[in-house]
């Protein structure tokens, strides 16, 4: 009696143990498809779960979707440290197709070209998005949000100080000049918080001065980043930056945080902010009633710092792409769910009208609703109607050279490093990932546009 | 009969439970060894061959022979960030040792009041790294923190100082941050191994005429000698695995000045995909430690120290 009791001890102990390993394993039940996801603010999360999560879930017979909500800040590495141990969600986040691209080499996730035939994906999706999610003509990926990067400024500072919005490097640098003269910081930038923001102004800066058209050859390895017009573009970053003109200076740029310029644009002491239409969303907290002041934003696209380049570029990025576990047993449901995701375009500009997020990159553009703010709108319809479509750097640029462009940008601000060191710094990086194919083929630009 | 039985089992009688404590002691030493094998071992293990592979984290590993490491001691970031370590070795084992020996010592001469200001002092170890970290950079902002409010009161003597955004101040900036919460911890324990000294020593020297700093010099330093030297091995080692404070206020900028060698790890790690590169980066770190282990390990055996 008492060997037996033993034996069913080790018997319940060995049960316990097989199932706190399959709660390792998975999180959900047999049959949900697992999806973890990040949000900006509870009301979005709130807003996603109803909208998308639970009216999947009540439009499908089998498929169910479980979301685990992550913190935004991490949700990167927590997906790359799920799969380097063979595990994730059956839905796969990841930061766009440059993240992808590195579980499809690893084969982390599945091929989608059946599944995007299946569903008409190309078809829903704008070619250049679509294009950028394919490793070597496959889909691997599909874009869930995207955006831009503009520039933000005042109206009202705007007219008083009687400007037009730059569209070309003299009229830029006569704005940057009598606004510093005004007392005012010229164009917003910093970096203290999140090092990396200084990629925004860079990929900007880029887009501006050496255009889509340079940059596409050099992604592609046709053209070199030590090329006459990447020098000259840093150098008249440098430039710009010694002035002042930008965040500054050195003195203030890993002082300031985007709050800090999002609040100095409201309140007349920045005159013009670059950063990402992500900030679409938020952008009202620091203007008008919700702020205490009578101030109001609005963009710009980018103007042309360099005869070469046509002014209005958009320097594309994918903020979100999903993609499909390959490890997964609901790969089909996780499929229709991502299909869910992109299916409807009221769904997704109802989302972007409720919560101000990044829409997917659909072709359909024309049934914008009109609740939508006018500011977004606009953005979603001219960007693509304009064809001037640029490159953001963390969109298109591989993991190892995207970090040493704003890690080591820092020494360019400081004057540590000149442009011409720091480029070739950034080529040899580029030349180790270009030829360990970990870098994305890039959309072809449009000339001139 | 007794007698031979006795004789025959007086052998397995005296080995035997020897044999059965040692067995025992194995087992109750075993969990924890082989959980030690799983969760440290294992990922030591395979961190090792990764590094010398070009591993991206996720894909298949390349052996590439001793090139991380070869690149590892050409990195100019990486020098640097080992040079930012070894200040901040030196900084940490000056600033808040000394510290927290004149304060343990200042406080164990107190009768009254004692426990107040050892909670006082202990209060900010408590505090979440994020909390403490957070509320210093306000303090430490130029527009908002202890220079602006100083300079409303006239005193513009730190006004427009940057001391996370300077490159010449950040290091120094992050590490008095860190020292703030971390000298009353060791206060504490230093005042705890001050309260283990004998205290008739103490009085046999005040009746040789010793002064304070004599009694502080030949009694109490022995005295503590072991918490001490404790102390010493492990803020060397603590210093080589900074991460949290550098991480939180600065990220190892601006320009790489606040850079230690776990911040330019993580990066390498988990932005730039390199985690072979990162794995040689942690083999540095670990033999750090071991060097420093071993060569306490060596001093306290030559000079006979009973820690």
């Amino acid at each position: 009696m008492h060997q037996k009791s033993k034996r069913w001890g080790a018997a319940v102990a060995l049960i316990a143990a097989g199932g706190l390993l399959a709660g390792c394993a998975s999180s959900g039940s047999s049959g949900d498809v697992t999806y973890w996801s990040a949000f900006v603010s509870k009301d979005t999360e709130r807003y996603y779960q109803e909208h998308y999560v639970d009216a999947f879930n009540e439009q499908s017979d089998d498929a169910k979707v479980k979301m685990e909500v992550k913190q935004l800040q991490n949700l990167g590495s927590l997906t790359d440290t799920a799969f380097s141990a063979g595990r994730g969600a059956d839905v796969v986040y990841s930061a766009g197709p440059s993240s992808a691209l590195g579980f499809a080499s690893a084969k982390r996730i599945d091929a989608l070209d059946d599944y995007a035939a299946e569903y008409g994906w190309a078809d829903k999706l704008q070619p250049w998005a679509y294009q950028a999610s394919q490793v070597d003509g496959t889909l691997y990926s599909v874009p869930v949000e995207y955006g831009s990067i503009v520039m933000y400024y005042n109206p009202g500072v705007f007219e008083e100080h009687g400007w037009t919005v730059p569209t070309t490097l003299a009229e830029f640098e006569q704005v940057a000049t009598e606004a510093q003269a005004a007392g005012m910081m010229p164009v917003g930038a910093g970096n203290s918080g999140y090092q990396a923001q200084s990629e925004w102004y860079l990929s900007a800066f880029l887009n501006m001065a050496v255009g889509p058209e340079k940059l596409y050859q050099a992604l592609t390895g046709e053209a070199k980043f030590t090329d006459p017009e990447f020098v000259d573009a840093i150098t008249l970053f440098q430039q710009q930056i010694d002035k002042k003109w930008w965040g500054g200076g050195k003195d203030r740029w890993f002082t300031n945080t985007d709050t800090d310029l999002f609040t100095g644009l409201a309140d007349g002491t920045v005159a013009m902010y670059i950063t990402g239409t992500w900030s679409f969303g938020d952008a009202g907290r620091y203007f008008g009633e919700a702020a205490g002041n009578d101030a109001e934003w609005d963009w710009a696209p980018l103007p042309s710092l360099s005869d070469d380049v046509a002014p209005g570029v958009y320097p594309m990025a994918i903020g979100t792409s999903l993609s499909v576990n390959s490890a997964s047993k609901q790969a089909d449901a996780a499929a229709e769910y991502i299909d869910f995701v992109i299916d409807d375009p009221a769904r997704s500009y109802d989302y972007l009208a409720a919560t101000g997020q990044n829409p997917p990159p659909l072709s359909d553009i024309a049934s914008m609703p009109d609740t939508v703010d006018e500011r977004s709108a606009r953005l979603y319809t001219d960007a693509p109607e304009s064809g001037n479509l640029g490159y953001a750097s963390w969109t298109f640029f591989p993991a190892a050279t995207d970090t040493y462009l704003w890690s080591e940008f820092d020494k360019i601000i400081t004057g540590d490093l000149t442009p011409q060191a720091y480029l070739e710094g950034l080529q040899k990086v580029f030349d180790g990932e270009l030829a360990a194919g970990k870098v994305i083929t890039p959309f072809e630009p449009v000339p001139g546009a | 009969m007794t007698s031979a039985t006795a004789r025959i089992g007086a052998g397995p009688a005296v080995r035997r439970p020897r044999h059965r404590r040692r067995l025992v002691a194995w087992l109750f030493i075993a969990p924890l060894a082989i959980v030690n094998l799983l969760v440290i071992g294992g990922p030591g293990l395979s961190s090792l061959l990764f590094s010398f592979t070009d591993w991206d984290g996720l894909g298949q590993a390349n052996f590439v022979g001793i090139d991380n490491y070869v690149e590892l001691f050409q990195s100019p970031n990486v020098l640097a960030a080992i040079w930012h370590n070894l200040l901040w070795t030196l900084f940490f084992l000056i600033v808040p040792i000394s510290m927290a020996l004149l304060g343990a010592f200042l406080l164990s001469r107190l009768r009254r009041g004692q426990v107040l200001f050892r909670t006082l002092y202990f209060i900010p170890y408590v505090l979440a790294t994020i909390v403490s970290a957070t509320v210093w950079r306000q303090i430490l902002s130029p527009d908002a923190g202890i220079g602006a409010a100083l300079a409303n009161l006239g005193f513009d003597g730190l006004a427009g100082v940057n001391f996370l955004g300077d490159p010449s101040l950040a290091l120094g900036s992050v590490a008095f941050v860190n020292n703030w919460q971390w000298w009353g911890f060791l206060l504490v324990l230093f005042l705890a191994a001050m309260q283990g000294v004998n205290p008739a020593l103490y009085e046999a020297a005040r009746l040789d005429g010793a002064n304070a700093w004599r009694e502080f010099w030949h009694i109490t330093l022995p005295g503590i000698r072991p918490t001490l030297m404790f102390l010493v091995l492990m803020t060397v080692i603590w210093s080589f695995l900074v991460f949290d404070y550098v991480y939180i206020l600065t990220q190892g900028g601006p320009a790489g000045s606040s850079d230690v060698l776990a911040t330019v790890l993580y990066r390498t790690a988990f932005s730039e995909q390199r985690a072979g590169y990162a794995s040689a980066m942690a083999m540095l770190l670990s033999s750090i430690s071991a060097v420093v282990v071993a060569g306490y390990l060596i001093l306290r055996k030559k000079l006979d120290w009973d820690v």
